[in-house]
């Protein structure tokens, strides 16, 4: 198994990360929704491995300190994502990943990373 | 009531029959597709659909809303009259989104390939409200009558240049993943009517300026000339017809051709006569659209005599340089076309297909011939070749065609075109199925042997088509000497109307002068801060009477072909909307000045020239 990205330790290089594969996830959402683009399933699948590395380190313990429950919630919602994700990428489901990853999985996102002007909010 | 019992009777309401159609639809409908409802996140139902193993959402489960929103918040200001056309409504928020952003009524065209969806789409959501406000067209495959044919109709109807840059479309997103084929067929459809309405507007623009100077001057030899409807019978049923363009291909089979020659209906375009008549094959007749064609082209002792099929807007220099006999078709030119309407003579119709060699092709097609052999029709720039040696030049240089568009060709895989003449292939393979539809017995050869393959077509070598098709003696030439020409009994009447022309013109300044006098009191009379209601409305009254009245004259028929720039703007323009009734009526008047005034200046030029031409006619 691939050590995970963000580790205690390598923090910047982590956020580095972090913030790339916003930045990536939210061109793919605002050319989707606003420039029609339909090639969102193609090109997040090419960002498949930094999304499951991601995953990995949220899932692999509370270093955020937060309520248990409401980690544990925030979990399960993130396993519904990336199931999803993979789903629709299966089905080459443009709108269940559109909504899994505009919807889902850039919201985990945005809590580490620094929004841009182009950051979904102000679509 | 249910909500698909209120959705039938407002559909009923909107489109006579609708209900019966779609119950109609429902009970013969196959299901090809599952439908699976799910709800949000928020509640609201969602569809999934099932189609071949696949399974697609039609709308998101997290957010139902949002991709609408975003869709319609950017469309931009939305047009009456400007249509937006929608592919698909399984996920009924982008039609909602659409319905509420626009405060006026606009046309909107909804799309959708599955009879399942719609029904399904017909028990989940109230459609009254939306179709109060705007005009919906719901085109449903499935549902007698609404096949793609017809839909195509509707769009080339919708789809007018002076909409393009203000029309918009959407393919709901998985439509493309759950009907490929059907979402290929729309919007390539859709381009391909668009590609047209250009291409058309880029020939008007091209010779706007000299349609009305070579109509002008044409219209003399109508007089002395004969119509296309005398040509029926021209050939006894089983010989061929034979076009012959002037592609590069030609230089391969021109010689077989003289085999042909006595056993067909012979009908060349104007740029083959030469390189023809070179090889000792004089056709049957040749054909002319061009308004810029050079005359040299044309220039080669016999052709003069040859009976010619032309445009009434031909250039003239050639026309003039013909003597035979000229066969004339209506075009829509209103100035001539009262002259080939006179005494209720029969409407002569031959579609054109934008090209002199397309127009040959129907003229046979009309004529009843049902077997008609492509000669030299490439429409491609075969071996990187232009035309056919002997054309514009003795040896037609080879030209670079990296920049070109490949098509499918009729002996190579792959050949070079351009996407003017990809308009005429297309053509053709629309052309020849509606003419097999008409008349099954209909074949279409293409002999090129060489060029762009055309749909519809039965490919083999000329000299193979001749030994097969060309079997019956036919003496062409002696059925032509007997046609007399169509004013021989009532010529005084042709020669009294084309000197009437000029007078026209003077009606044409009179009315445009008046109507521009009613315009300058509607810019008076909006500069008021205070605008009297009942007048402008009383003006802008007097105004489209005016207009009206102009509008039926032949001579403005012409005036608005050559000033089709002015006349894009005006309709352009009259889909635009402004905020106040002064700034409206100001905007209105000082185009209506401008617009006036410019008629009028045609008006004179074409009395001045159609004097010239017309005084000393006899």
């Amino acid at each position: 198994m691939p050590a995970p990205f963000f580790i205690k330790g390598n923090k910047n290089r982590m956020e580095e990360k972090i913030q790339k594969l916003y930045e990536s996830l939210n061109r793919i959402s605002v050319e989707y929704l606003l420039c029609l683009n339909r090639n969102n399933v193609k090109d997040t699948g090419k960002l498949m491995p930094e999304i499951e590395e991601f995953a990995r380190w949220f899932l692999q313990e509370n270093i955020f300190g937060i309520e248990q429950d409401l980690y544990e919630g925030m979990s399960n919602n993130l396993l519904q994502i990336l199931n999803d994700i993979v789903t629709a990428m299966e089905q080459n489901d443009r709108v269940l990943l559109n909504d899994a990853v505009t919807y889902g999985l850039l919201e985990y996102l945005k809590l580490f990373a620094v929004q841009g002007e182009d950051s979904n909010d102000n679509l | 009531m249910t909500i698909y019992e209120k959705n039938l009777k407002t559909l009923a309401k909107h489109y006579e029959k609708m209900d019966v159609l779609i119950e109609d639809a429902r009970k013969k409908n196959e299901e090809t597709l599952e439908i699976m409802e799910e709800l949000s996140y928020d509640g609201e139902p969602i569809l999934k659909i099932k189609k071949d193993d696949r399974i697609c959402y039609l709308n998101g489960k997290r957010n139902t809303t949002e991709p609408a929103k975003m869709w319609a918040k950017h469309l931009g200001k939305l047009m009456p009259n400007a249509p937006v056309f929608l592919m698909g409504m399984g996920n009924p928020t982008y039609l909602k989104e659409l319905v509420d952003k626009a405060e006026n009524p606009v046309t909107i065209i909804v799309y959708e390939p599955s009879f399942q969806i719609f029904l399904r789409i017909l028990q989940m959501v109230d459609l009254e409200r939306w179709m109060e406000k705007h005009l919906i067209v719901f085109w449903v495959k499935g549902i007698e009558g609404m096949d793609w044919e017809r839909l195509k109709g509707l769009l080339t109807s919708l789809l007018r240049y002076e909409v393009l840059n203000l029309s918009r479309h959407l393919v709901l997103p998985n439509y493309d993943v759950l009907f490929p084929e059907e979402t290929l067929e729309f919007v390539q459809g859709c381009r391909d009517i668009v590609k047209d309405e250009l291409v058309q507007r880029n020939t008007k623009m091209r010779f706007s300026s000299l349609v009305a100077k070579n109509l002008l001057a044409n219209a003399r030899y109508v007089a002395d000339g004969y119509k296309t409807t005398q040509l029926v019978n021209i050939v006894p049923e089983g010989v061929p017809g034979i076009v012959v363009a002037a592609g590069p291909s030609l230089n391969k089979n021109i010689k077989d051709l003289k085999a042909a020659k006595g056993k067909a209906f012979i009908i060349a375009v104007d740029t083959a006569v030469k390189p023809l008549l070179r090889e000792g094959i004089v056709p049957d007749m040749f054909a002319i659209v061009d308004a810029k064609k050079p005359v040299e082209l044309v220039q080669i002792e016999g052709a003069e005599q040859i009976p010619l099929l032309p445009s009434v807007v031909a250039a003239s220099d050639v026309m003039d340089f013909h003597t035979g006999m000229k066969f004339f078709a209506n075009e829509g030119y209103q100035v001539i076309d009262e002259m080939l309407l006179h005494h209720k003579m029969e409407y002569a119709d031959v579609p054109t297909g934008g090209s002199v060699a397309t127009s040959a092709f129907a003229l046979l097609y009309k004529l009843g011939i049902e077997t008609i052999i492509l000669v030299g029709q490439d429409l491609a720039f075969t071996n990187n070749r232009s035309h056919a040696d002997r054309t514009f030049a003795e040896k037609m240089e080879e030209m670079d065609t990296s920049g070109c568009i490949m098509v499918e060709g009729n002996n190579e895989e792959k050949v070079p075109s351009r996407e003017d003449l990809q308009v005429y292939i297309e053509w053709y393979g629309m052309f020849i199925e509606g003419c097999q539809k008409e008349n099954p017995n209909f074949r279409v050869i293409n002999a090129t042997e060489g060029g762009a393959k055309i749909k519809n077509t039965e490919i083999t070598t000329l000299k193979d088509a001749i030994a097969r098709e060309c079997k019956i003696e036919v003496d062409i030439p002696a059925f032509l000497s007997g046609l007399k020409p169509m004013f021989a009994e009532d010529r005084d009447w042709a020669v009294k109307y084309l000197k009437g022309i000029p007078d026209k013109c003077t009606t044409l300044m009179k009315d445009a002068g008046n109507a521009k006098k009613l315009y300058q009191k509607l810019d008076k009379l909006c500069r008021h801060r205070n605008i009297d209601q009942k007048e402008y409305t009383n003006l802008l009254k007097k105004l489209e009477k005016q207009i009206q009245k102009i509008e039926t004259q032949s001579m403005y028929d012409l005036a608005a072909i050559t000033m089709s720039e002015a006349q894009y703007i005006l309709k352009n323009e009259r889909f635009l909307e402004y905020g106040s009734i002064q700034e409206e009526g100001k905007e209105i008047a000082r185009k209506g000045i401008l617009y006036m005034e410019k008629v009028i200046e045609c008006a004179s030029l074409f009395r001045e020239y159609a004097e010239s031409v017309y005084t000393d006619f006899e």
